[in-house]
C-alpha cells in the first residue's frame, strides 16, 4: 500500500486519455478495494452517476464524480474489513434515470427481487461449504403437497432427507420459511449436504415451505401457525422418522420469515425447541404506533409490541443473526436482551452485511452447527 | 492377553508390522463397524493382514437383522432413544459442573477458601460422570433383558456366528470410525473378546477396548465444551482412556483445559494416540509399559509407566 488511492494517482496524471483509462479499468477490478476503502467506477457518457445501496450509515446515493474531462466516474467510500455490500449503478442522462448492475463487476448476487452487484471488502470470504463438494454425499429433495384446512389450500413443500437416510434413525426437524428461496438463493441443499458431510451439523430432516400470500401469512397469522404446528409437523411425524421431542424441532426464517417463525412459536409455546432468526423484521415502537414501515408492518409491530410488553420463553434456544448495514439492526439488537431475560439461550451474531440472501447463507454454518451440533465428537478415523 | 493400541492408521500405517509381530497363525477377525455402511470396503485393511482377515460384519449384520426382526428393531430404537435422552441430561449437568469448576479456578482466593471450593467443584464434576455411567449401565442392562433381545432367535444365531469366528481367530483388529455405532454393534452382538486373544486397535477401536470411553474435540464448531463420558468400553485396558488424534483435537497447550481433564479422572491413565503411536500392553495386565506417553497438567509427558 502506498497510502494514495489508485483513483487519486490516476487523477494526478490528468489529463488522461481514453487508452490510459482503458488500461486503468483493465488493471483494477471494480470496485477497487484498498485497505478499508472501496472505489466504485463507472464509465459512460452520462450527466450523473451514482452508487445505489441500502447500507445504513452511508449516504444513499453515493454520488460519483467525473475524473477530469473523461467518461470515467468514481466515488470512494469506507468499507471495513470483512464487509460485503450489494449495490447498483444509477445514471442520469438529461431527465432520464436508469439503474443497473455494475458493468465493470461480474460478481452478482441474486434474490427474488432480481440481482445486484457485490462489493466485498478485504477479509470477506465466501464460506468453503457453500460450493458443491464432490466428496459430500448429497441428500435427497422430495416434493410433496400437504392439504391444509388452516390455509384452505394445498401447500407444496420440499423435504430434505440427509445422505445415508435411514429409517432406523430419528432425525431433528428444521422447518424453513421462504423455503424455495432458501433453496434457490442460499443454496441450502448444498449447504446442508456439505455441513452434514463435514460432521459440523447433525443429519437432519429439513422441510422447505414456500409462502402463499407472504406479507399476510408471515405477519403473525393464526392460520399459518396452525398449519405449521397442527398440520405440517404432525404429518411429518407420521410419515418420517422425526424425533418427537420439542427440543429437536426448529423453525427458521429471514426477514418476515423470522416473524413467521417467532409468532408460530409464541402461539404454540413449548412445541418447538429452537428458532433460527435471520434479520427478522422485529420492528416495534416504544410509544405510539409510528413505525415507518408501511401498512405491511402494522401486524408485525402490533405483534412485537405485544411480545415486548409481556415477553415469554417460548423456545429453549434462539440463534439470531443480523447485518450491521441493514435497517433492522437496531430492532434485532434490542430484542436480544428481551429474549434473554425470559431465560431463553440466545446466540446472537452480527455480520458486516445487509438484508440479503448471501448474508443469510453465510450465517447458516454457524447457526445450524450451534442448533444441531454434528457428531464430530463421535468420529475417530 | 496382549492388547496393542495404535495411533490413527490413515497416514502412518503400522497395523501390518504390528500384527506380524504377534507371530500368530490363522485367521484374524476384523471389526470395523465404526465405518458404518463403508464396513464392506475392507480390502485395504485385509491387505495389511496378509489376506488373513475375516470381517465380523457387525454393522451389516445389524442392518440385516433390524430390517427383518421388528420387535428387536423397536427394542434397539428404544434403547437408543433412552441413551440419547440420558446423554442430553448429562450434557446439561456436565456443562454446568464444568463451568463451575472453571469459574472457581478463575476466582481470586485470599483467605483459603479456594482450595476447598476447587475440590468440591472437581468432586461435583466426577459425581456427574458417575451418575451418568451408572445410568448408562442400568439402561444397557435393562435393554439386554428385553424379551425382544434375549428371545430373538435370529440375534442368537448371529451372536453364535460372531462368537464362533472369534473362537477360531488368532487375533482381532478393531478399526476406528463412529465410536457410538461401534459400541452399539459390540453390545448388540455381545462381543466378548477372549482373554487370550491378542487385540490390535486404533482410533475409535482403541477407545472401545479401553474403559471408560471419553468423547472430546476442542475444535468442533459448536457443542458442549467439556469432555464427555460416553460409555464403558470393553475393559481390556481398564482405567485407561484413549485419546486418538490428540494433537489435532485437543488444546494441549492450554494448562487450564488439561488440568480440568486430569483432575476429573485421577485414577486413570490418559493416553494420547497420535500418528505412529504404539502402546503394547502385556498379557494379564492393564498396566502401561514404560515410556508410554500420558497426559499431565502441562500437556504430554513420558512416564515410566507401571510395567
Amino acid at each position: 500500500m502506498t497510502g494514495r488511492l489508485a483513483i487519486n494517482r490516476l487523477r494526478e496524471r490528468l489529463p488522461v486519455d481514453g487508452p490510459a483509462i482503458d488500461r486503468f479499468v483493465a488493471r483494477h477490478a471494480s470496485p477497487i478495494i484498498e485497505g478499508e476503502r472501496a472505489t466504485f467506477l463507472y464509465r459512460g457518457d452520462v450527466d450523473d452517476a451514482f452508487v445505489r445501496h441500502r447500507v445504513v450509515g452511508l449516504p444513499d446515493p453515493l454520488t460519483m464524480r467525473r475524473i477530469g474531462e473523461s467518461d470515467l466516474w468514481a466515488v470512494t467510500t469506507v468499507l471495513p474489513e470483512g464487509s460485503r455490500v450489494e449495490y447498483q449503478i444509477e445514471i442520469r442522462k438529461g431527465d432520464a434515470y436508469e439503474r443497473f448492475n455494475d458493468p465493470l463487476n461480474p460478481w452478482l448476487a441474486h434474490s427474488p427481487m432480481g440481482s445486484s452487484s457485490v462489493c466485498a471488502a478485504s477479509g470477506y470470504r465466501v464460506p468453503d461449504w457453500v460450493a458443491p463438494d464432490p466428496e459430500a454425499r448429497p441428500g435427497t429433495l422430495i416434493q410433496q403437497v400437504i392439504p391444509s384446512k388452516a390455509l384452505r389450500r394445498d401447500q407444496p413443500i420440499h423435504i430434505y432427507l440427509p445422505a445415508r437416510f435411514n429409517r432406523a434413525q430419528r432425525y431433528p426437524l428444521l422447518v424453513v420459511h421462504d423455503g424455495t428461496d432458501y433453496l434457490k438463493f442460499a443454496g441450502m441443499k448444498t449447504v446442508l449436504d456439505n455441513l452434514i458431510y463435514r460432521l459440523d451439523v447433525d443429519p437432519l430432516i429439513a422441510v422447505f415451505v414456500p409462502p402463499g400470500d407472504r406479507i399476510k401469512e408471515y405477519a403473525n397469522y393464526a392460520p399459518h401457525a396452525r398449519f405449521i404446528a397442527r398440520e405440517l409437523v404432525p404429518a411429518l411425524l407420521e410419515g418420517l422418522p422425526v424425533r418427537e421431542e420439542p427440543e429437536w424441532r426448529c423453525l427458521m426464517g429471514s426477514s418476515f420469515g423470522g416473524i413467521a417463525s417467532l409468532s408460530t412459536a409464541v402461539r404454540y409455546q413449548g412445541f418447538f425447541g429452537s428458532l433460527l432468526l435471520q434479520s427478522a423484521s422485529l420492528v416495534f415502537t416504544d410509544i405510539g404506533f409510528d413505525h415507518g414501515g408501511g401498512p405491511a408492518f402494522d401486524p408485525v409491530v402490533k405483534f412485537v409490541n405485544k411480545y415486548r410488553a409481556k415477553p415469554a420463553r417460548v423456545v429453549d434456544r434462539i440463534y439470531m443473526t443480523c447485518g450491521t448495514y441493514e435497517p433492522l439492526i437496531t430492532a434485532n439488537r434490542s430484542m436480544v436482551p428481551v429474549f434473554r431475560h425470559t431465560g431463553t439461550r440466545v446466540h446472537y451474531i452480527e455480520a458486516r452485511d445487509g438484508h440479503n440472501w448471501d448474508n443469510w447463507r453465510d450465517r447458516l454454518g454457524d447457526g445450524l452447527s450451534w442448533l444441531f451440533p454434528g457428531p464430530q465428537r463421535f468420529v475417530y478415523e | 492377553m496382549t492388547t496393542i493400541l495404535l495411533g490413527p492408521q490413515r497416514f502412518t500405517v503400522t497395523v501390518a508390522p504390528t500384527v506380524r509381530s504377534l507371530d500368530v497363525a490363522g485367521p484374524i477377525a476384523m471389526i470395523n463397524a465404526g465405518w458404518e455402511e463403508r464396513e464392506p470396503d475392507d480390502a485395504e485393511l485385509a491387505g495389511h493382514l496378509d489376506g488373513r482377515g475375516v470381517n465380523l460384519r457387525l454393522y451389516q449384520r445389524a442392518v440385516e437383522l433390524l430390517s427383518v426382526d421388528h420387535a428387536l428393531r423397536a427394542a434397539v430404537l428404544e434403547h437408543r432413544a433412552r441413551h440419547e435422552e440420558l446423554r442430553a441430561f448429562y450434557r446439561i449437568r456436565l456443562q454446568s459442573a464444568h463451568d463451575a469448576l472453571l469459574a472457581v479456578r478463575h476466582r481470586t482466593s485470599r483467605h483459603g477458601g479456594g482450595a476447598s471450593a476447587d475440590l468440591a467443584a472437581v468432586l461435583a464434576l466426577r459425581d456427574v460422570d458417575d451418575w451418568y455411567t451408572y445410568e448408562v449401565a442400568r439402561i444397557t442392562r435393562e435393554t439386554a433383558a428385553y424379551e425382544a433381545i434375549s428371545g430373538s432367535a435370529e440375534l442368537a444365531r448371529h451372536r453364535a456366528e460372531v462368537a464362533e469366528t472369534l473362537a477360531g481367530a488368532s487375533a482381532v483388529v478393531m478399526a476406528g470410525g463412529h465410536v457410538g455405532i461401534l459400541m452399539e454393534a459390540l453390545h448388540l452382538f455381545a462381543v466378548d473378546l477372549p482373554a487370550d486373544l491378542p487385540v490390535v486397535a486404533w482410533s475409535a477401536g482403541a477407545m472401545a477396548v479401553c474403559d471408560p470411553i471419553v468423547l472430546f474435540h476442542d475444535f468442533a464448531p459448536h457443542g458442549i465444551a467439556a469432555d464427555e463420558v460416553h460409555d464403558r468400553g470393553l475393559g481390556r485396558l481398564s482405567g485407561v482412556i484413549a485419546f486418538p488424534h490428540a494433537k489435532r483435537r485437543i488444546r494441549l497447550d492450554d494448562p487450564e483445559r488439561m488440568a480440568a481433564l486430569i483432575d476429573r479422572f485421577p485414577n486413570h491413565s490418559l493416553v494420547p494416540l497420535d500418528d505412529g503411536t504404539i502402546v503394547r500392553v502385556a498379557t494379564g495386565t492393564s498396566a502401561l509399559p514404560a515410556g508410554t506417553r500420558v497426559f499431565a497438567p502441562s500437556g504430554i509427558v513420558t512416564t515410566e509407566g507401571a510395567s
